[in-house]
């Protein structure tokens, strides 16, 4: 009962902003999008062979599990911060006779429910309607189920960690370094065992299935049993830091970063934020790459690299937001603009361990020659992209993004500049020195949301 | 002057007339207290007038400014307690009222220090905001809105959460600050608090007001401000 009261909710919270139309209509733009891109399936298969398309397909979801698996870590903020303190099921349901296991619970299916009906079977359903114009024999059930196997394998793994990280952050980076490190010795052997579900879709057996179903239950299992949602008594002191931080950040704005910085220290997973919703899709994508880009024999695997680092990079802002709200600040003199512009720069300083992971790349892969339009393409595609999300969703990425014609409108503006700067990233690494034209550009869109977003009228929930 | 002045205002959300064609004056060193019952539309007002809403229609001058043209102006000279919000999480309530005293542009941080003694929480300066209790937010708020001594302030039942104590200090501030030729716009459904404080009171039923009174008036005519209440807006 819970579980169905929390997903009307889930649906009201969106419908009610940009209606229910256009909400309902966004997993038809995904499919729209899936079906277009499924089409283009021959070219891959004449680049590479089947299993590896197949792999990567698997792994993307994985990808997306892990991506999505991290309120694991946010937990209560999640549910509290994103909607400040509003009356959330999530939240208001402490006061009724329900233990905090089972509110986790209805809230983490929830959260299943809905990525997988928003995202997930879109997403294949596209895939299988493309199927008949391609004569690829593919059952399309089958392939459902193993992307959703995937899913759910990314997501439990990311919500086990993060639950081991509540307990105990030094273990936690134990295991992933152990994780790493079996990414690493991956690459000698076989790719598809360490996935069951992908194995599945290969050559089913019922075993591999139950392996598939077991990599599921157990994490989530074991995550429950020893989930962490307490509720602390004891009051939290600190001493004032935010005036020194903000002496120190010397801006216009410096009092909001500083306010930033703290929310980000201070709230629940700190520095585990970084490494669920960044680091983590990072490693995934470098593992993706490195198979992928053997492929295409032209490509330079460290310019390819630092433009998904670039789209990646822009994900920075939607968690800035997402413990943020505008109405914190309502009846302060405070303009919309002026909050977005704190953020931007909020953006600009985290997004330094962007830059450093791209040094470090560089250094890791030994294309020296190449640090510079790699650099490049990563500025201009991480503030392209950042200046999309900002003048199409403001203050509020998580939510608005989920407007069908938002969305249409977010992947119309950036896929067609992806597509000719990662065919010009395969072309000719070089030609990407011109590549910064795009950061004028992002600046000009930029200064124009400013306006659109102080007339805006701010949502309530 | 009049300090607020609202010429047919209203607000409508789809079919419903939150404020249906609101026009008020209130006047400098007034104590304006808005009443009604749930829904009536108080907070939608407060909104309106403080530039965090946009009305559908009317006109609304807070010293002089028009909120419709310049909300964050009207913002820099006023005080306002929202009803809902309550400070962020993850500042300590010292922090937090130096982070408002930054925003308005203050210079002198240790005014803070006064509200903290004043209203009798300066053990708790150095906690999260999170963990204060409901009433140690309040303080908080009702602190963040007087830092700068504004000339109007707007308040959306204030006095909810606090203690006796403090409830009586809130309410001497409050006469003082309107002796001083302030003025307090007050939401609230406290009529005892409205009678004893208010200078004067509207009462707003369904988006309409539908009556204004001195509280003098009131007094002179022997009536309880409860009485006076229930007999309007009854159904």
């Amino acid at each position: 009962m819970l579980l169905k009261a929390m997903i009307k909710e889930e649906w009201r919270i969106h419908s009610t902003l940009f209606g229910s139309f256009m909400f309902a209509l966004f997993p038809i733009i995904l499919l729209s999008f899936s079906f277009i891109g499924s089409l283009f399936l021959p070219l891959f298969q004449a680049m590479m062979p089947g299993r590896t398309i197949a792999m990567m397909l698997h792994y993307m979801f994985v990808l997306f599990g892990v991506s999505v698996g991290g309120f694991g870590l946010f937990g209560r903020e999640a549910m509290n911060r994103r909607f400040g303190q509003a009356s959330l099921l999530a939240y208001s349901s402490r006061s009724l006779p329900i233990s905090e296991r089972s509110i986790f619970l209805d809230f983490f299916v929830k959260d299943v429910i809905f990525y997988f009906v928003l995202w997930v079977l879109p997403i294949t359903a596209g895939i299988g309607m493309a199927l008949p114009f391609l004569q690829i024999n593919l059952n399309i059930f089958l392939i459902l189920l193993t992307l959703s196997l995937s899913f759910l394998i990314g997501l439990s793994a990311v919500f086990l960690l993060s639950t081991i990280y509540a307990h105990s952050s030094k273990l936690m980076i134990f295991l992933l370094v152990v994780i790493a490190l079996a990414a690493t010795s991956a690459f000698n052997i076989s790719l598809i065992n360490p996935l069951p579900s992908l194995s599945f879709f290969l050559a089913p057996t019922p075993e591999k299935l139950y392996f598939s179903l077991l990599l599921i239950i157990i994490p989530s299992g074991l995550s429950l049993i020893f989930l962490k949602v307490d509720y602390p008594q004891k009051k939290r002191h600190f001493k004032n830091s935010l005036d020194s931080l903000s002496k120190n950040i010397g801006t216009k704005y410096s009092q909001f970063i500083a306010k930033d910085f703290l929310d980000l220290h201070r709230s629940e997973g700190g520095l585990g934020k970084i490494i669920f919703s960044f680091l983590f899709p990072l490693l995934i994508l470098w593992f993706l790459l490195s198979i992928f880009l053997n492929f295409l024999p032209g490509a330079n695997f460290l310019v390819v690299f630092s433009l998904f680092l670039g789209i990646i990079s822009s994900s920075i802002y939607n968690w800035l937001t997402e413990f943020d709200l505008f109405s914190a600040y309502a009846f302060l003199p405070v303009k919309v603009s002026s909050v977005i512009k704190s953020k931007l720069i909020s953006y600009i300083i985290i997004n330094l361990i962007s830059l450093l992971i791209l040094i470090v790349a560089t250094l890791y892969s030994g294309q020296f020659a190449f640090f510079l339009p790699a650099l490049f393409i990563f500025l201009s595609v991480s503030s392209y992209a950042l200046a999309i999300t900002l003048h199409l969703t403001g203050l509020y990425p998580n939510i608005l993004l989920y407007n069908a014609k938002t969305f249409a409108l977010y992947i119309f503006t950036i896929s067609p500049v992806l597509l000719v700067l990662i065919f010009l990233s395969v072309w000719n690494p070089f030609s990407l020195i011109f590549s910064p034209i795009l950061i004028p550009l992002s600046l000009a869109i930029i200064r124009k949301s400013y306006n659109k977003w102080d007339t805006w009228q701010n949502p309530t929930f | 002057m009049n300090v607020i002045e609202i010429k047919n205002l209203s607000k409508t959300f789809g079919n419903l007339k939150a404020v249906d064609n609101l026009s008020l004056s209130i006047g400098e060193a007034e104590l304006f207290g808005l009443l009604g019952p749930n829904g009536s539309g108080k907070t939608t007002t407060v909104k309106i007038l403080t530039g965090q809403m946009k009305p559908t229609g009317g006109k609304a001058l807070i010293l002089g400014i028009d909120v419709l043209k310049n909300p964050v102006e009207v913002r820099k000279l006023v005080g306002i307690i929202p009803e809902q919000e309550t400070p962020p999480s993850f500042l300590t309530a010292e922090e937090y009222l130096h982070f408002v005293a930054k925003i308005r542009k203050m210079k002198d941080l240790d005014v803070c220090n006064h509200w903290f003694s004043f209203l009798d929480f300066e053990d708790e300066k150095d906690v999260l905001c999170k963990d204060l209790s409901r009433g140690t937010r309040q303080k908080l708020m009702f602190a963040q809105a007087f830092l700068h001594e504004p000339k109007v302030a707007f308040i959306d039942e204030p006095l909810i959460n606090l203690d006796p104590i403090i409830q009586r200090k809130v309410k001497d501030y409050l006469k003082n600050y309107v002796k001083k030729k302030n003025t307090v716009f007050l939401c609230t459904h406290v009529l005892e608090i409205a009678e004893e404080i208010c200078t004067k009171v509207g009462v707003l039923d369904r988006g309409k007001l539908i009556q204004e009174c001195s509280i003098k008036d009131l007094k002179k005519k022997r009536k309880s401000l409860e009485d006076f209440f229930l007999k309007l807006v009854e159904r």
